[in-house]
């Protein structure tokens, strides 16, 4: 494996719960990728895929292993990284405004130059007329924008995305797709994706990561093909369903021997 | 007119039902039964007996005595209940150390102490103090515990995650997740408050509030007595009603809650 802009060598985490027999959430665990790149990770229910973007968060620290963004070695949160959450993480009681201002004020930056450029980016994500609504009075897609807004507005390297999409129903999620990518080729970040839904791996991805059940290793890796940018036409192409199903058989054996839930 | 009854109907209709219950009771005692002043007292006579405690300034020297001690026993509850609380939530073996003590002491009838209390403090600004301390500072201390336990640990790190340190979590998540909490514990202390100061004065006393409805209730003045516990409803709702104002303004996220 090359050098990535993203490296991970080796990555071990053991979990021991109170009361509970020890969990090997990640074995010798490696991933590379390359600047600008849009990685997904896919993998059964279980497997340690969101553990891996919170151990290269930062926010977990592994048993052992290697890993760096841009040659530098990560030990603890940087504002080279940024996260988009799941369940969003928005603070209830700040405006969409201060929710995105979050980072810059953790570095420091003055309130005026945060809104400044807090602006820029609540245009980029849509959600202009929005700045003093509170998280509550906003939609799951709106919220996740914020979301996307809040980890772009620090500018860094790299976007974590822990299945930022899978709390919202399925309109709404092929249109935030849809709004990812083109936020993707406006911010020029390098993206790493963990879902658990094939389709969206297939259509966001240059390159596909599939796991295997707990603990989770690469099983394979399956690069993406297709021509950029994307529509939505392109998911009913042939190309596209034979990419789905190559990946289906590859995630097949993982999710059945464990009988976990299959959801696409 | 409609448009206008619509915004106001809340406060229509309880103040009418505040005014019916007032008129129901004076016609009662004016047509109905006879008026005998050594059990019962009427609208109109505890009203004019209260504007003469207010002209003599007896009702304004009585309720800066037991002003006083309100406040100094409130503001301590405050000062330890929220700390207490805090590190009882946010350290796992403080809080199962404490918490069956604790509410075995908020669960009884604390005022049953209060003569003790007076006994070694005084009946001054310290005995009755106390008590009021004794009485409010479990509402902070186990709605501050609460609200601790209900932090979001996926806001704790979010805020990690872009930067944030110890300090960071207590500004950003930690105070404001628990303030509604707090707030509610400050009106339901407020209710209890009130009762420590009545009851402290009616044991010992010799001026204040307490003390006077005691006085007024020994010598049968009865209109003057229910006079001043109409003083005690109307500062209780004021406090209570204040409370809540201040926190739909402060807290505007939790409407949507």
């Amino acid at each position: 494996m090359t050098a990535g802009y993203i490296q991970a060598k080796n990555v071990n985490l053991t979990f021991t719960p109170p009361n509970r027999a020890p969990v090997t959430a990640l074995q010798e665990f490696d991933v590379a990728v390359a600047e600008r790149e849009f990685v997904s990770i896919v993998g059964p229910s279980g497997c340690g895929k969101s553990t891996f973007l919170n151990v290269l968060l930062g926010l977990v620290k592994p048993d052992s292993g290697e890993m760096s963004i841009h040659g530098k070695r990560v030990a603890g949160p940087g504002r080279d990284r940024a996260m988009v959450f799941q369940e969003f993480g928005l603070l209830p009681w700040r405006t969409v405004e201060d929710n995105i201002g979050l980072g810059p004020e953790l570095q420091g930056i003055p309130k005026k130059q945060r809104r400044e450029r807090g602006r820029h980016f609540i245009d980029m994500v849509g959600l202009s007329g929005f700045e003093h609504h509170f998280p509550h009075e906003l939609s799951g897609g709106m919220k996740q924008r914020v979301g996307i807004a809040r980890a772009l507005v620090s500018d860094p390297d790299v976007l974590l995305m822990d299945e930022p999409f899978a709390a919202l129903d399925a309109q709404t999620r092929d249109i935030m797709q849809a709004e990812l990518l083109r936020i993707w080729q406006e911010a020029k970040k390098t993206v790493l994706f963990v879902t658990h839904q094939i389709e969206e791996a297939v259509y966001l991805s240059d390159r596909v990561i599939i796991m295997t059940k707990r603990p989770g290793r690469t099983k394979s890796i399956l690069k993406i093909p297709l021509a950029r940018p994307r529509g939505y036409e392109m998911r009913v192409t042939p190309e596209f369903n034979e990419l789905k199903l190559r990946i289906w058989n590859e995630l097949k054996d993982e999710i059945d021997s464990q009988g976990g839930p299959v959801r696409d | 007119m409609d448009k206008f009854f619509e915004d106001w109907r809340r406060p229509i209709l309880g103040s009418l039902a505040i005014i019916c219950f007032f008129l129901a009771w004076e016609a009662i005692l004016t047509w109905g039964i006879p008026l005998n002043k050594f059990i019962i007292s009427k609208p109109s006579l505890i009203f004019a007996g209260l504007f003469q405690d207010m002209n003599s300034g007896l009702l304004w020297r009585d309720l800066l005595i037991s002003g006083r001690p309100l406040v100094f026993g409130y503001v301590a509850a405050v000062l330890v209940g929220i700390p207490l609380g805090v590190v009882m939530g946010w350290r796992v073996r403080v809080g199962y150390s404490l918490d069956p003590l604790l509410t075995a002491f908020y669960a009884s009838p604390l005022v049953a102490v209060a003569p003790l209390v007076i006994i070694y403090f005084g009946v001054g600004v310290a005995g009755k103090a106390t008590l009021i301390f004794i009485l409010c500072v479990f509402p902070f201390i186990f709605n501050s515990f609460a609200g601790v336990r209900s932090v979001d640990l996926l806001l704790i790190n979010a805020v990690r995650s872009f930067g944030g340190r110890e300090w960071d979590l207590y500004r950003i998540v930690i105070v404001p997740t628990i303030l509604p909490f707090v707030v509610a514990g400050a009106r339901f202390a407020i209710g209890r408050g009130l009762i420590a100061v009545l009851v402290g004065e009616f044991f010992a006393a010799s001026e204040g509030v307490g003390y006077r409805i005691a006085f007024y209730s020994d010598m049968y003045v009865l209109d003057r007595m229910f006079g001043y516990i109409l003083v005690i409803m109307v500062i209780a709702v004021a406090f209570t009603e204040g409370i809540r104002w201040a926190e739909r303004t402060a807290f505007p996220w939790r409407v949507g809650m």
